[in-house]
């Protein structure tokens, strides 16, 4: 055992010392993993050409109006949908929020003084707390607009007040005493709005006598995200980014046997009275632990500044620790398949990166075709990338989880006594 | 009493494919020896020290070491040290840090390494730079690392591949002093090199090695005398000159003498280059 340990401390203590190795293998992956995420994620939920859908219930020409000036804004992108379409894409984390303009939203604007006000929907993830505010936050400003535009044009204000009146009139569950005031307010009002000055343009001050009456009434519709989407891009690249990363070690110590090798080091390693084992075991130890390190840190720095929330920290371990077990195991047949360094490097980055392309390392999976879906079943990188993102954002159970791990550790295994049968038939020739 | 031998080959034999690296080589190397193996590139040297430390298992024959044990026995290993002709170093460590650790791989306790290394750096002239990555060391300096790598753990036998390849003469008299101190301590040398007058000097024994099989063995006085060849003598009279090849350089020197007074005269006795070349032929090898 003590052989095994300072053969991986050597190593460690190798890689530590070598800068671009340590680059590449430490800071490489989270370069990747915060470039990519950044391309992919939504913008931060800054209000910026939000991107929504709107579902307009009232079909009348007053929503459409409202329509028009939110697709005229800078603060909000928006696309047209019908209701149970506009649910789903919010709720599978496509779409940021949807808007519905209620049945009646024209009639209440119309009616402006007398009954409810218009109404706005928005559906939206209650974890987007802040988007939401904001989100409400622009709605009402074009509801007050819509407000401030019909008190400052006399006709539609007339047609309003005699909207108003006539359903005053016609109203029975308003008490009289009420009925006669607002009749008494809104026929003065008329006859103020027949003398020569206009009303002009200008912001609707809170003390302009208007300030009870409510231009618009926001309600927020708790639409949970599928659990099974990625919080952000960032839950994708992430895991791709640390994928890299084991790759490269892999990669890495697959050669530095091969160096050991070329260089007599390993002739006096083999020449020493420890087993061959623990030569291998000494290498696969360090592998083992810089790999572990590389995918703890790199999530660590995802969770603590890119909010990736693990969906569970002790099933994500087990995940990180069959992985690292896998790719100790490629990384020990790769080491006995190259003669020479450069053939050992061109080896393992040919089998690592068509590994990579088919599993998921350099696209996501879901988006791949289906039957490209079906061919990664081979490579190995496909299980590490499940393992990993059923911890991180699929959501996978403990049993779920099984299938994939299992895999990892069958790979890992029959790598890593491969490697040895080989290393050893090599010494025997 | 028949003494045990250190390193014995019996009968050893070694194919790689269809090419015949060593064929049925038997040697004796005895206690306390410093013995030399020279030949050619491609002679079978490397092959016989690989299956000599057991990283190659012989087609035929029987490899013995020590007591008469296997290169595979753990307990037999631990008494072989082996300094490879590459600089088998980790160059991003200090020369420190590469005695410990190899020290820590022949399984030494660490009390032991603790007096062991810096008495290893001093004895090699490496104490003032024995913090320092030895990829800032010279080729030398190296050298005299990777020998002391080998004695780390204080071996009863030593095999030293191309010792001083490539080092500076005053590296080169600093290995023979070491090479020297084994002989001294009663440690067991098997030597390959290319080196003659380094054999010569070292070695108590030489065999010599060619295309598999071992073309001659013995002391080097007795291996000049038996396959060096006539001494050369040159001589210049007043009237004329001489180069003669010769048995007895003296005698043929009192002859010329006689015959008029020699102006000068050089006598050049066999060495072990002309055993080498007599025996291995004047043919490039690649």
């Amino acid at each position: 055992m003590n052989a095994i340990l300072a053969i991986a401390h050597k190593d460690l203590k190798l890689l530590l010392r070598d800068k671009t190795g340590f680059f590449f293998t430490f800071f490489f992956p989270i370069i990747i993993a915060v470039f990519f995420g950044s391309i992919f994620s939504d913008n931060g939920g800054k209000p910026v050409g939000l991107h929504v859908m709107i579902v307009d219930d009232d079909q009348s020409a007053a929503s459409e109006a409202f329509i028009a000036q939110l697709e005229a804004s800078d603060e909000l992108s928006v696309q047209r949908s019908l209701k149970e379409e506009a649910v789903e894409q919010v709720r599978l984390g496509k779409e940021v929020a949807y808007i519905e303009i209620k049945k009646g939203f024209g009639d209440a604007q119309e009616r402006m003084f007398w009954g409810d006000p218009p109404e706005i929907e928005i559906g939206i993830d209650p974890a987007r707390r802040g988007t939401s505010g904001m989100l409400q936050g622009i709605l009402m400003k074009y509801g007050v607009n819509a407000f401030q535009k019909r008190f400052s044009d006399p006709s539609l204000m007339r047609r309003s007040i005699q909207d108003s009146l006539e359903s005053i009139q016609s109203g029975s569950t308003m008490d009289d005493s009420r009925r006669k005031h607002l009749t008494g307010f809104l026929t003065e009002l008329n006859a103020y709005l027949d003398q020569p000055t206009p009303i002009v343009d200008g912001p609707v001050s809170g003390n302009s006598g208007f300030g009870g009456m409510n231009p618009l009434v926001v309600t927020a519709r708790d639409v949970a995200l599928e659990k099974r989407g990625p919080q952000s891009g960032y839950s994708i690249s992430f895991p791709q980014g640390i994928m890299w990363g084991i790759i490269g070690c892999a990669a890495s110590f697959g050669v530095s046997l091969v160096i050991e090798r070329t260089r007599g080091t390993l002739m006096r390693l083999q020449t020493a009275p420890i087993d061959q084992l623990h030569i291998l075991g000494g290498k696969a130890l360090a592998c083992f632990v810089t790999t572990c390190v590389l995918a703890a840190g790199t999530l660590g720095i995802a969770i603590l500044f890119f909010g990736i929330r693990p969906n569970s920290f002790p099933l994500l371990s087990i995940s990180i620790v069959s992985i690292s077990f896998e790719f100790v195991g490629i990384m020990m047949l790769l080491s006995v398949l190259g003669r020479t360094e450069r053939s050992a490097a061109g080896i393992g980055w040919a089998v690592l990166m068509m590994m990579s392309m088919i599993g998921g390392g350099m696209l996501p999976l879901f988006i791949m075709p289906e039957w490209m879906q079906t061919a990664s079943n081979i490579s190995p990188v496909k299980w590490a990338m499940i393992a990993m993102e059923g911890s991180i954002w699929r959501q996978f159970s403990l049993n779920e989880l099984l299938v994939p791990w299992m895999i990892l550790w069958g790979i890992g295994s029959v790598g890593f006594l491969s490697g040895v049968w080989m290393f050893r038939r090599s010494r025997s020739e | 009493m028949e003494i045990l031998s250190m390193i014995a080959l019996m009968n050893v034999t070694k194919s790689f494919g269809k090419t015949l690296a060593v064929d049925d080589l038997s040697l004796r190397i005895e206690p306390g020896e410093i013995f030399g193996l020279l030949g050619p590139n491609g002679a079978g040297k490397s092959t016989s020290i690989n299956m000599t430390v057991g990283l190659l298992n012989p087609d035929k024959g029987r490899i013995a070491i020590g007591d008469g044990g296997s290169p595979h026995d753990p307990a037999i290993r631990k008494q072989l040290g082996i300094a490879p002709q590459a600089l088998a170093l980790y160059d991003e460590l200090t020369a420190m840090e590469n005695l410990r650790f190899f020290g820590k791989i022949q399984k030494m306790p660490s009390g032991m390494l603790k007096d062991r290394v810096p008495e290893l750096l001093c004895k090699i002239g490496l104490w003032d730079r024995r913090n320092d990555r030895i990829k800032t060391y010279s080729g030398g300096m190296k050298r005299r690392l990777n020998l002391a790598v080998a004695l780390i753990h204080r071996p009863r036998i030593v095999l030293l591949d191309e010792p001083t390849a490539g080092v500076d003469p005053q590296s080169r008299h600093a290995l023979f002093e070491s090479i020297g101190e084994l002989r001294r301590d009663g440690v067991t040398v098997l030597l390959t090199t290319h080196y003659m007058e380094e054999a010569e000097k070292l070695s108590s024994r030489v065999g010599i090695m060619d295309k598999g099989r071992l073309l001659a063995l013995g002391r080097v006085s007795d291996l000049i005398a038996s396959h060096g060849g006539k001494s050369r003598l040159y001589a210049q009279r007043a009237d004329r000159e001489f180069f003669l090849e010769t048995d007895d350089p003296m005698a043929e020197l009192v002859g010329l003498q006689a015959g008029g007074t020699l102006l000068q005269f050089k006598v050049e006795s066999p060495d072990l280059e002309h055993v080498f070349l007599n025996l291995t032929g004047r043919n490039l090898r690649d």
